[in-house]
């Protein structure tokens, strides 16, 4: 079970539920306002949040997003892009240092999906993200979804994408829904919304994503547009059978095991 | 080449003032004003639905359009300050009270502050009801000298309009109920907590409001007697403690050393 960290910051039924849910299925916290890429720094008070709700759950894995929503001690209640520069790199890169000293444990980053890139980016956004885990230790969440949707809207390769990630990084996977929305000037955007079952796009993608990674644990984001729960139960299933299926066509245990000491 | 600031300012511009001139700047050439449109809204829709959830009564008492025009203006004004969407919106009814189109509306605003308490009622940190044995086992000169910590959930809301018959008829009943109100029925003392069964707003009388307004602001008992005249704050305290409104206590300074 994976749950937005942020809705659990405060006492009463919310924080009761999780607590109930914690006995019987280990919990993934997944943080959507810390903001690792603001300039002026992090929130200590919303990281000792983050801190306090982590210390009562004890969760199997806690993550974050590459992106950045703070500035001038605004939030702006999105996961808006960075500019891929090295200003950016060491920015994020010091704050996950500061986010994993704070919890004393590693937590893993998310590849964003953007909708506009800066003119003067200078780093591919995967080798940005081989670099933040590379230079930090942290994992990567790799979300394959939000690198369909991004390599769509930015015209790169998706496959190549996910060949460029650090094998023995990443340590969970996302798949969700997405939508598609003309643009004035003829082309369109995919928008990563959460509200729809994964198209065979990105399952076909997730089949490169499990042939490469292994099985890592995966998670089917669905938050908008709820739908009755045997629908997200047989997203769930599907992407059950495609890691069962993988795992029965790679490599004997040790024969990976030793291509993952290789990728690290 | 701007710096991370700059360009962070610039979005900053873009989604709160409307003003997408310093971030265009940035973009390749030909990249439309319509992708920054879908960052905007997603903002927009974003906090407009947190201030849904925490302002239902209000919402439904304006209509969806009104409020989200409210909304809008509000976020533009108050953008959040924290990461933390189950505390956005306290400024939200002193924004009502100065919007001028709501300037009919006498009552919207103390809706909204009702709300709000409920709203902080419902997220408060937990917190475990003082040991009546501590209490009890204080030395009878120092108990007037009591003063108590609130639980994290209590509010005292000290309204002139009804907004708790208000909020009850607009959530709860139909059309009849809402009818029967008369807005102008006169101040309303309230009191906000968390339950064992969720968020209670109950009406006190005004001196037995002051009593529990006093202690729950951490003053000695002995002070909140006197500001409570008519009150029997006896029947009070014990209720009080019984519901779990106090969840620690120190014996205050000057009375104590007095005693001593």
């Amino acid at each position: 079970m994976e749950v937005h960290t942020e809705n659990y910051m405060g006492g009463g039924t919310p924080l009761a539920c999780l607590d109930a849910i914690r006995r019987d299925f280990p919990i993934s916290l997944h943080g959507v306002g810390l903001s690792l890429g603001s300039a002026e720094g992090l929130d200590a008070a919303h990281i000792e949040r983050i801190r306090k709700v982590a210390e009562r759950i004890e969760p199997g894995l806690m993550s974050e997003h590459i992106a950045w929503s703070v500035v001038d001690g605004t939030y702006l209640a999105d996961l808006l892009p960075l500019p891929m520069t090295e200003e950016a790199l060491a920015v994020v890169c010091r704050h996950v240092d500061q986010v994993q000293g704070a919890l004393k444990r590693r937590i893993l980053v998310e590849n964003p999906s953007t909708y506009l890139r800066f003119a003067y980016a200078t780093i591919p956004e995967w080798e940005f993200m081989a670099a933040v885990a590379a230079r930090t230790g942290c994992g990567i969440l790799c979300d394959v979804n939000n690198i369909f949707v991004s390599a769509h809207n930015h015209g790169f390769d998706a496959a190549a994408y996910l060949a460029a990630l650090p094998v023995a990084a990443v340590g969970e996977i996302h798949l969700a829904g997405h939508s598609i929305r003309a643009l004035a000037d003829g082309s369109t955007v995919r928008i990563d919304d959460h509200a729809s079952r994964v198209i065979a796009d990105v399952w076909a993608l997730y089949r490169i994503a499990l042939a490469q990674f292994g099985s890592v644990p995966t998670l089917i984001e669905w938050d908008n547009d709820i739908p009755p729960l045997d629908v997200l139960v047989s997203e769930a299933a599907h992407a059950g059978a495609l890691m069962a299926a993988a795992a029965a066509t790679a490599l004997p245990d040790t024969e990976r095991e030793a291509a993952h000491a290789d990728a690290a | 080449m701007p710096t991370l600031l700059e360009v962070q300012r610039a979005m900053r511009a873009s989604l709160v003032d409307r003003n997408d001139d310093a971030v265009a700047a940035m973009l390749p050439q030909g990249i439309g004003a319509d992708r920054l449109n879908i960052y905007r809204n997603t903002f927009l829709v974003g906090l407009t639905k947190a201030l849904s959830l925490c302002f239902p009564a209000v919402r439904r008492l304006v209509g969806a359009d009104f409020f989200e025009g409210a909304a809008a203006q509000f976020i533009s004004q108050h953008p959040p300050r924290a990461a933390w969407l189950d505390r956005y919106g306290a400024e939200f009814p002193d924004f009502l009270q100065h919007f001028a189109p709501a300037a009919t509306l006498a009552y919207l605003p103390d809706v909204a502050r009702l709300e709000w308490a409920v709203n902080l009622a419902l997220h408060a940190a937990d917190a475990a009801p003082l040991d009546l044995v501590r209490l009890g086992s204080l030395a009878p000169e120092h108990q007037a000298s009591v003063a108590f910590v609130p639980h994290p959930s209590v509010s005292l809301l000290g309204l002139d309009h009804p907004a708790d018959d208000i909020w009850r008829a607009v959530l709860d009943g139909g059309d009849a109920a809402l009818a029967a109100i008369n807005a102008d029925a006169g101040s309303a003392h309230l009191l906000v907590e968390r339950g064992a069964d969720g968020v209670e707003v109950l009406r006190l009388t005004e001196p037995a409001w002051r009593f529990a307004r006093d202690l729950v602001a951490g003053e000695t008992i002995e002070a909140a007697c006197a500001a409570a005249d008519g009150a029997d704050v006896q029947a009070l305290l014990a209720e009080h403690l019984a519901y779990g409104r106090f969840v620690d206590f120190h014996v205050a300074e000057a009375a104590h050393g007095a005693a001593a």
